[in-house]
């Protein structure tokens, strides 16, 4: 048997025996259920959730805060990120500064975005896209300030117009690293919805986990966690995805 | 000059010692040495020279006792090799192996610490090995601080820090400008003509080859077995003269005639990159 | 006169002089807005805010759920920096344990941690336990993920040449392993410790009996806007200052890197 097949089976054999104890403690009646729920009783929440419509009223509003927040992240960090990138001064005065604020865990200022902007989807939204700012933001100066010097002095060596430079050497040379700023912009948004939602909110799936966590509901809380697992899965695997076609092109 | 050879004290043997690399996966198998079989002689140095990705640094590996070879073996002074043996060999590695954390001195003292050296021997040893390259001045600085160059040779100071009979030097010269390698090519003679060490030496440079060998052998393409045996019978120390000399272009040319062949066929397999992936 | 000036422009150029003024600005520009404006959104001018804080700092409540919030933060972060290591090495020793448990830290690093904060809060209840097992749960990983990377990227060629030496194991580990490990440790500690205050302020924010999360929710439901800002602030610096020592500290252990 070779080494690949053999760490399969202890990653196979380890995933099982968690859903197994799973199981077993959760059917013996070994811990409490409103502690740890019985994985079947999640399975028919979900269906339930699903058939029943619940579940689309908080995930619509959860993808609607994601949607208007990252799109405000993307734009407002590309936009400044370049135009800080644009000179070397203004790289040294404010790329430290916004490294400074992306090392403080935005959550702080959360209560500040609900005081301001009320517990609907707008401070979620406000949140979400300052959480997703940052590392846009100072990717795409990394990106501009870091393209390799001899690249340009070959471009001026042939003529290129500022025009040209761009479009054909600048541009391509940062999009790696912006890339993966929107990347990690993406997560921190989603993430930071979700948080912010289990905060101060009123409705959304963070919201709801939350919701359920407090009536001791466990099942139906498991059921939304499962589906914001799940969502997180898929939109990386779409970002991912996204992001190799651009690398690949 | 066989039976020359054959009167001189065989140090290194290589017994039919066949190589491939490539764990389960039989798609991945690469045969990097077919049944090589060599002596080097004590006191001398021989030269491997040939296409790259031929197996010379496999070789070496082997006789380093880096790893035991598919089948056949490799002995020194009549022992089978199947570990490193720090006592007896010195091997300077092909890519730079100095530790970036730890200044040139410690560099060369952590060597023979390794090697078991006691511990107060080691900072005089070290400054002794450092002399003898011309970088005293440089004990404190970091390998980052470093030319290319530079780093060779600090790299050449640690294995001969270790005192060993024998050296192996896996292309150590390669980053060195053409005058800064000659000029160690003359030291490197002129410490064959006094401390009768034994050395395997991988390069690439004909000019190289033919002025510190006193046999080559030419390696064929992968898999790697030895197609010829060159003797350059030039008593060490060697000088600029030496170089000069119509045997030596002689030699050169004929060396480069032996190894075409086998370059245009190495080209010629690269092409098709049926071994990989 | 013109040196003069000249010499007074490059002092404003430098950019830390810049960064400060551009700071100071900002505030002057808060400040002028919120006196002149009735718009709530403007009403903590600067000045009140650090009258505020003054007062915070006098009101014995909020100064104990301060330290208790720091405490908090320096436990979780030390029992991630211990497991975390521990984990790491764990995994990281050999090509069969980094290949059979990695992939496993990763699934569970990949699941979206604050889904699972009420759950911390049920079993730990809605004291420090909480707060510190959420803000391990969220600094162990960059840890063990750092300490793993450092273990399994030590350039074989140095492995090699050393045996080649005659190092014994023990000798390879202290002259090799460790010394390429300790950078990506630190680096490791700094994540954890951006990853740690997130956690430990999540827990606090989300609910807290008498921590600063209880004081945020009591200002934004009375409406004390300038003790907000005035709490946000200390906390803001405090996440700063914090992410500033483990950030030297990384620096000053990597600097072969
Ligand atoms: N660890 C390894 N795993 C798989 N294949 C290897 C390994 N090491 C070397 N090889 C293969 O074995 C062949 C011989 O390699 P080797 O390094 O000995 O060549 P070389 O003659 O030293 O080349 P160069 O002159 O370029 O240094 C090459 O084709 C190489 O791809
Ligand atoms: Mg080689």
């Amino acid at each position: 048997m070779n080494q690949t097949t053999t760490s399969r089976l202890i990653q196979a054999g380890f995933v099982a025996a968690v859903l197994l104890t799973w199981v077993l403690v959760t059917s013996t009646g070994l811990i409490n259920p409103i502690f740890l729920p019985n994985p079947v009783d999640v399975m028919e929440e979900l269906g339930q959730m699903i058939a029943d419509g619940s579940l689309w009223a908080d995930l619509t509003i959860t993808l609607f805060e994601l949607v208007l927040a990252y799109t405000a992240a993307v734009v407002s960090g590309t936009l400044i990120g370049f135009a800080v990138s644009t000179t070397r001064w203004s790289t040294r005065v404010f790329e430290p500064l916004f490294a400074a604020f992306f090392a403080i865990p935005i959550i702080v200022f959360y209560p500040l975005t609900v005081l301001y902007f009320g517990l609907g989807p707008e401070s979620k939204i406000v949140h979400g896209g300052m959480f997703g700012f940052f590392p846009i933001a100072l990717n795409t100066i990394t990106g501009f300030a870091t393209v390799d010097r001899r690249l340009l002095l070959l471009a001026a060596s042939m003529g290129a117009s500022p025009k040209q430079r761009f479009v054909r050497i600048l541009f391509p040379a940062a999009l790696p690293i912006m890339i993966t700023g929107y990347r990690m912009g993406f997560i921190l948004t989603f993430l930071s919805i979700i948080g912010s939602e289990s905060i101060a909110s009123l409705a959304g799936l963070g919201h709801r986990i939350v919701w359920y966590a407090e009536a001791l509901e466990t099942p139906k809380m498991f059921a939304y966690i499962v589906i914001v697992v799940l969502l997180a899965t898929l939109l990386n695997t779409i970002v991912a995805a996204l992001e190799l076609r651009r690398r690949g092109a | 000059m066989a039976a020359d050879s054959d009167s001189r004290p065989v140090t290194i043997r290589v017994e039919a010692v066949e190589h491939t690399f490539g764990g389960d996966d039989p798609a991945h198998h690469v045969r990097a040495l077919d049944r090589i079989s060599l002596e080097v002689f004590h006191g001398e140095m021989l030269c491997l020279i040939g296409p790259s990705g031929c197996g010379k640094s496999t070789l070496l590996n082997v006789i380093g006792g880096m790893f035991t070879p598919s089948s056949g073996r490799a002995l020194i002074d009549g022992e089978p090799i199947t570990r490193p043996m720090p006592a007896k060999i010195a091997y300077m590695f092909q890519e730079s192996t100095l530790l970036p954390w730890a200044t040139v001195l410690e560099n060369i003292m952590v060597g023979l610490e390794f090697q078991g050296v006691a511990k107060p021997e080691r900072e005089p040893r070290a400054r002794v090995a450092l002399a003898t390259v011309n970088l005293q001045d440089f004990a404190a600085h970091f390998p980052d601080q470093l030319s290319g160059g530079m780093k060779q040779r600090v790299s050449l100071a640690r294995a001969l820090s270790l005192g060993t009979e024998i050296l192996l030097m896996d292309e150590p010269f390669a980053s060195l400008d053409e005058q800064t390698r000659m000029v160690f090519g003359e030291d490197l003679s002129q410490m064959l003509a006094t401390t009768r060490k034994t050395i395997v030496f991988v390069t690439h440079s004909l000019a190289e080859a033919v002025f510190l060998a006193d046999r080559v052998a030419v390696f064929t393409a992968r898999p790697g077995s030895i197609k010829e045996i060159m003797t350059i019978d030039e008593p060490h120390p060697r000088g600029p003269d030496f170089m000069t000399t119509d045997r030596f272009a002689r030699l050169r040319n004929s060396l480069y005639a032996q190894l075409r062949d086998e370059i245009r066929k190495a080209m010629r397999e690269q092409q098709v990159p049926s071994t990989i992936d | 006169m013109n040196a003069t000036a000249a010499s007074i422009l490059r002092f404003l150029a430098r950019p830390v002089v810049s960064q400060l003024a551009f700071v100071i600005l900002a505030m002057l520009l808060w400040e002028v807005a919120a006196r002149h404006s009735t718009d709530e959104l403007f009403t903590s001018p600067p000045s009140a805010v650090f009258a505020a804080a003054g007062d915070l700092f006098d009101d014995k409540g909020v100064m104990r759920a301060v330290v208790t919030t720091l405490w908090e933060l320096g436990l979780s972060f030390l029992l991630a920096v211990v497991f975390g290591l521990a984990v790491g090495v764990g995994v990281g020793a050999s090509g069969m344990t980094y290949r059979s448990l990695y992939p496993i830290i990763l699934l569970a690093y990949a699941i979206p941690q604050i889904t699972i904060l009420p759950l911390f809060v049920l079993y730990f209840g809605p004291g420090p336990a909480s707060k510190v097992a959420f803000g391990f749960s969220h600094g162990i990983f960059p840890i063990i993920v750092n300490v793993v990377a450092g273990l399994r990227t030590v350039p074989t060629g140095l492995l090699r040449s050393a045996y080649s030496m005659g190092a014994t194991k023990q000798q390879v580990f202290r002259r090799i392993t460790f010394p390429h490990l300790v950078p990506s440790f630190f680096t490791g500690m700094r994540l954890g410790m951006t990853a740690t205050l997130l956690g430990v302020l999540l827990s606090e924010l989300y609910v807290s009996s008498g921590g600063i999360g209880y004081y945020t929710e009591l200002y934004t439901e009375s409406f004390e806007p300038h003790n907000l800002f005035a709490l946000t602030g200390m906390l803001a610096l405090m996440a700063v200052f914090l992410n500033e020592v483990v950030r030297r500290a990384e620096i000053r252990h990597s600097r072969w890197r």
